[in-house]
């Protein structure tokens, strides 16, 4: 694992810049809305976002949380 | 934050963010990687902040150390 | 029920240290409950004990298991139907203390560790909350006290007060914690049962109490004998 975090240090000041991937739950009657209207209004913002809708922000679960972190997100938000 | 559709239901997501920061501190990944944001349906560009403002942490914070490995699992 | 907490989490780590494959084994009856040991609360510990071994480039396998009880061999003989047990280090039980001395009887040729600490006998009084009331002392006193025990609730575990500590309704030794006699009194009054408090106990008979206890229900008798 250092020897790639070594590589993507590399690849950076080499000029391939580092694009994060930040995870999104969002509740489907605010923050979904929300980013439907941004997409709608042409608001631009970076590509960087994966929506996860949920019915309600309260069923998010702390090991979903986790989970992303687990799988790589470079950060997670909660939107509701 | 007080018009939830279901009342408190973000306020319940907001609870047990807090605690998840308290869980990534302990296996010091740090909780700078997470935030919950209250975003009502008509705050689009409220929303195209929050992805801003977690992008630009990102970015300070660096790679997610926990990442290399799991692309190798995924590729494996 | 069986209220636990989960360790401190260094204080987990610490205890798997040196070990390469890890089961996980939860509890799904009381420590379930009080949202310490049970299914989620496992996949919470993995993932979280998953994350700080990556952090330090550790190669650490680490399994989940969740069976109904564990305090009951009945279900303990289940875990060897769903994993081989001797394919792991080490078992790191989020069970309650009983739990896991069990499951250590069980498998006494595999190290088990708790994940808990077990802490007392109680009620939820709401999500996310839950108070002592039992100290299982084998002589049961709450008919004479309004269904409010003494001997949990009471500082100095009074079998007759108040004691000359009471403050408002409140303890001298602390004064967020209520006065047990000013409760009793205050529940045998609307019971309009006071007259019970017109007599005193007989001293409380803590000799009835066995350490370790053991109970032999009498019709399986013959099985033990």
């Amino acid at each position: 694992m250092e020897q790639d975090a070594s590589q993507i240090k590399e690849q950076e000041s080499t000029g391939e810049t580092f694009e994060p991937k930040i995870e999104a739950f969002v509740c489907t009657y605010c923050t979904y809305t929300a980013a439907d209207m941004a997409g709608s209004q042409r608001l631009q913002y970076p590509p960087t976002v994966r929506i996860v809708k949920y019915l309600c922000t309260g069923k998010v679960e702390i090991v979903h949380i986790l989970k992303a972190f687990e799988a790589g997100a470079d950060a997670v938000f909660v939107g509701g | 934050m007080g018009d939830c559709h279901f009342l408190e239901g973000n306020l319940r997501a907001k609870e047990r963010v807090e605690y998840t920061k308290k869980l990534l501190n302990e296996i010091g990944l740090g909780e700078g990687r997470l935030e919950m944001f209250h975003i009502g349906a008509s705050d689009a560009p409220l929303f195209a902040e929050a992805v801003e403002i977690m992008t630009n942490r990102a970015k300070e914070l660096g790679p997610n150390p926990l990442k290399c490995g799991a692309e190798k699992a995924e590729a494996a | 029920m069986i209220v636990a907490k989960r360790k401190p989490f260094n204080e987990i780590k610490e205890l798997i240290s040196g070990s390469k494959k890890i089961l996980i084994l939860g509890c799904g009856t009381c420590v379930a409950v009080c949202l310490a040991g049970g299914e989620k609360e496992v996949a919470i510990l993995a993932s979280q004990l998953k994350m700080a071994l990556g952090l330090v480039n550790e190669d650490v396998e680490i399994d989940e298991l969740t069976i109904e009880r564990q305090c009951d061999r009945e279900f303990i003989e289940e875990i060897s139907t769903k994993v081989n047990v001797d394919d792991y280090d080490l078992i790191l039980s989020t069970a309650c203390g009983a739990g896991v001395q069990l499951l250590s009887d069980v498998f006494d040729h595999k190290v088990v560790v708790p994940a808990l600490n077990t802490t007392f006998i109680g009620v939820a009084e709401g999500p996310g909350m839950w108070t002592e009331r039992c100290r299982s002392c084998s002589d049961c006193v709450l008919a004479d006290t309004g269904g409010i025990c003494p001997v949990t609730i009471c500082a100095k575990g009074l079998v007759n007060g108040p004691c000359g500590g009471t403050r408002h309704g409140k303890c001298e030794i602390d004064p967020e914690k209520d006065c047990a006699w000013t409760l009793i009194y205050n529940r045998l009054k609307k019971l309009g049962r006071l007259n019970r408090m017109e007599q005193a106990l007989p001293p409380k008979r803590y000799s009835v109490q066995q350490y370790p206890a053991k109970i032999v229900h009498e019709a399986y008798r013959r099985r033990y004998e």
